[in-house]
């Protein structure tokens, strides 16, 4: 092989390399064209929830039922919360419903997120001893270690304690004396801080934040989280006064949480603002 | 010598397209999560919103080429996925001075492109591989496929809008000359001998300050102001984890309870493991549903 026939090869090489990582080879001069769509246009938003018809669930009786129902809660409006709870505490002892959770909960932990939260949420509010079993056993499956890593943290093993997180909230809502050990265990020992910081914050939740329950947690958290026990939580429909009277009181107790002085860079010279016109008015809704 | 000469032709181009085939691995276009489904079920794919989001956003056809571009109502592509998160964003917060964080004229002035006080110009493109959830360089809040990919997390409306909210945040903190760390923009970790990287209570390499602020204490518009001290400032993961709660707590009644739930998640996930200072806020309730 001669010389500069592999110089030839590399060049032809690199030139493939060049061309494929192009983020697409498209048409110039196309920057412009507004996206399209092959459908036609609908209604706006408002004319169509004109036509949800609010606290409707679907029956919640047979093992069948539950993926109908879970296609429901996922889309209900804040306002059918207690619909949704209702539902599932007149299922709370039905078997076939409860085994049909858990066995979504399998069905799509690993390929829909969103819909396994929702699973497990409905599961946790039943308070069944059978869901409390699935819990139990859940929160304690190995976090996966491999995986894709962003910014050093492990995005699967995110994923699972997200889902453990999930689980712990209906052991600690169920709120009896084998299900608080397993939280305290869970709070104590657990190895992901997402599902310890989260059973600490629904054990409290489920005991009315009280000071005795803060004392009585104190002798689980880890030494190095402490301050969860007084983590500010706003509360749904919370007002001012009250989350800010919360934050004052939590700001006096730990003064070590004032960060430092925001730092400034170095002046540099910046490109000039290239600005633009839009239509600061989006359609109305 | 021909035989050999092919060989080696065939294995240097091949090698180059392999190459290229990884360094450019493709988001996931088959699916969308539950709660991307049902939030584009409350619009049922809105043209006109659409048409107003691009510009708004400065998107260019070339960058969403292939990822719905010209098929902007399919819910599993990239684009749709896109503007269905803008969509919440742009209308889906109550924006009640008493209780919310912040309000939506906050949260877009974030997001959208448009010069302003909260950012010079910038414009909205994507690239694919799992590296990053977004970032942020020279004008560009780039997200990638964990943002898109429906098997992740992160792929649901709030969390997509949570992180144009992180990027547009970097866009203010160059705006006005910040420093906010070595590490993409954040501060990095250190290494403890038991292996495990930490910077004060955060457990990722690249934490912020969580600079705590009680509600009405900006009025709405007012989220780009600051004093100069941490009495009155913001860092990008705050920023994101007051936008996530307040979708989780301080919605329209309409948006749906999967969307809630999931920035609800991703709210507290980020509270308790990004802050040196941390936690963050918890937000909501800790009952289950």
């Amino acid at each position: 092989m001669n010389s500069q026939w592999m110089r030839s090869m590399m060049r032809l090489s690199l030139g493939v390399l060049a061309v494929a990582l192009l983020p697409g080879c498209k048409p110039a001069g196309s920057s412009k064209d507004a996206p399209q769509t092959k459908t036609t246009g609908g209604p706006r938003p408002s004319e169509i929830l004109k036509a949800y018809k609010e606290h409707s669930p679907p029956q919640l009786t047979f093992g069948d039922d539950v993926s109908q129902f879970l296609d429901w809660a996922g889309a209900s409006h804040v306002d059918e919360r207690e619909d949704a709870r209702k539902a599932i505490a007149a299922a709370g002892n039905n078997k076939t419903v409860v085994q049909a959770l858990i066995k979504e909960v399998e069905r799509v932990k690993t390929v829909d997120h969103t819909r396994a939260l929702l699973a497990l949420a409905l599961l946790g509010e039943t308070r069944s001893p059978e869901a409390q079993a699935f819990f139990v056993e859940f929160v304690q499956r190995p976090l996966p270690t491999g995986g894709p890593v962003i910014e050093g943290e492990i995005v699967e093993q995110t994923h699972a304690a997200q889902l453990q997180a999930k689980a712990v909230d209906g052991l600690a809502y169920a709120n009896n004396e084998s299900s608080n050990k397993v939280v305290t265990d869970i709070i104590a020992n657990h190895p992901s801080k997402i599902v310890r910081a989260e059973a600490i914050n629904a054990y409290l939740w489920n005991h009315d934040d009280s000071d005795d329950a803060r004392k009585f947690l104190s002798q689980y958290v880890r030494k190095d989280e402490l301050i969860l026990i007084d983590r500010v939580r706003r509360t749904t429909g919370e007002n001012a006064e009250s989350f800010n009277r919360k934050l004052d009181q939590f700001l006096k107790k730990h003064p070590e949480v004032v960060p430092p002085r925001p730092e400034k860079l170095e002046a540099r010279q910046k490109p000039a603002d290239q600005r633009r016109a839009f239509d600061v008015k989006p359609p109305d809704f | 010598m021909k035989t050999i000469r092919t060989l080696v032709a065939i294995v240097l181009v091949g090698g180059a397209i392999g190459i290229a085939i990884v360094a450019n691995a493709v988001c996931d276009q088959t699916a969308a999560s539950q709660a991307d489904r049902d939030l584009w079920n409350t619009h049922g794919c809105w043209q006109d919103f659409f048409l107003w989001q691009y510009r708004a956003y400065g998107l260019n056809s070339n960058d969403w080429s292939g990822r719905g571009w010209n098929d902007a109502c399919n819910n599993i592509l990239e684009y749709p996925k896109h503007w269905n998160a803008s969509f919440l964003l742009t209308y889906g917060l109550l924006d009640n001075n008493d209780q919310s964080f912040h309000g939506t004229v906050d949260y877009r002035a974030t997001a959208e492109a448009a010069s302003s006080n909260f950012h010079n110009s910038i414009h909205d493109t994507i690239a694919d591989g799992t590296a990053f959830f977004g970032s942020y360089s020279g004008g560009a809040v780039t997200t990638f496929c964990p943002l898109y990919n429906s098997t992740w997390q992160n792929s649901n409306p709030g969390s997509r809008g949570g992180d144009f909210e992180h990027e547009g945040w970097h866009a203010w903190m160059e705006k006005y000359n910040w420093n906010n760390g070595s590490a993409n923009g954040h501060r990095p970790c250190t290494t403890n001998p038991d292996g495990s990287c930490t910077n004060g209570a955060c457990t990722i390499n690249g934490c912020d300050y969580f600079y705590f602020h009680g509600i009405s204490k900006y009025v709405f518009g007012a989220m780009w102001e600051n004093d100069g001290t941490a009495n009155r400032f913001h860092s990008p993961n705050q920023v994101q984890v007051e936008y996530l709660c307040d979708v989780a707590d301080q919605s329209q009644s309409w948006v749906p309870a999967s969307v809630r739930l999931a920035a609800k998640t991703d709210a507290d996930t980020r509270a308790a493991q990004r802050f040196i200072n941390g936690p963050g806020y918890a937000c909501g309730s800790a009952r289950p549903w």
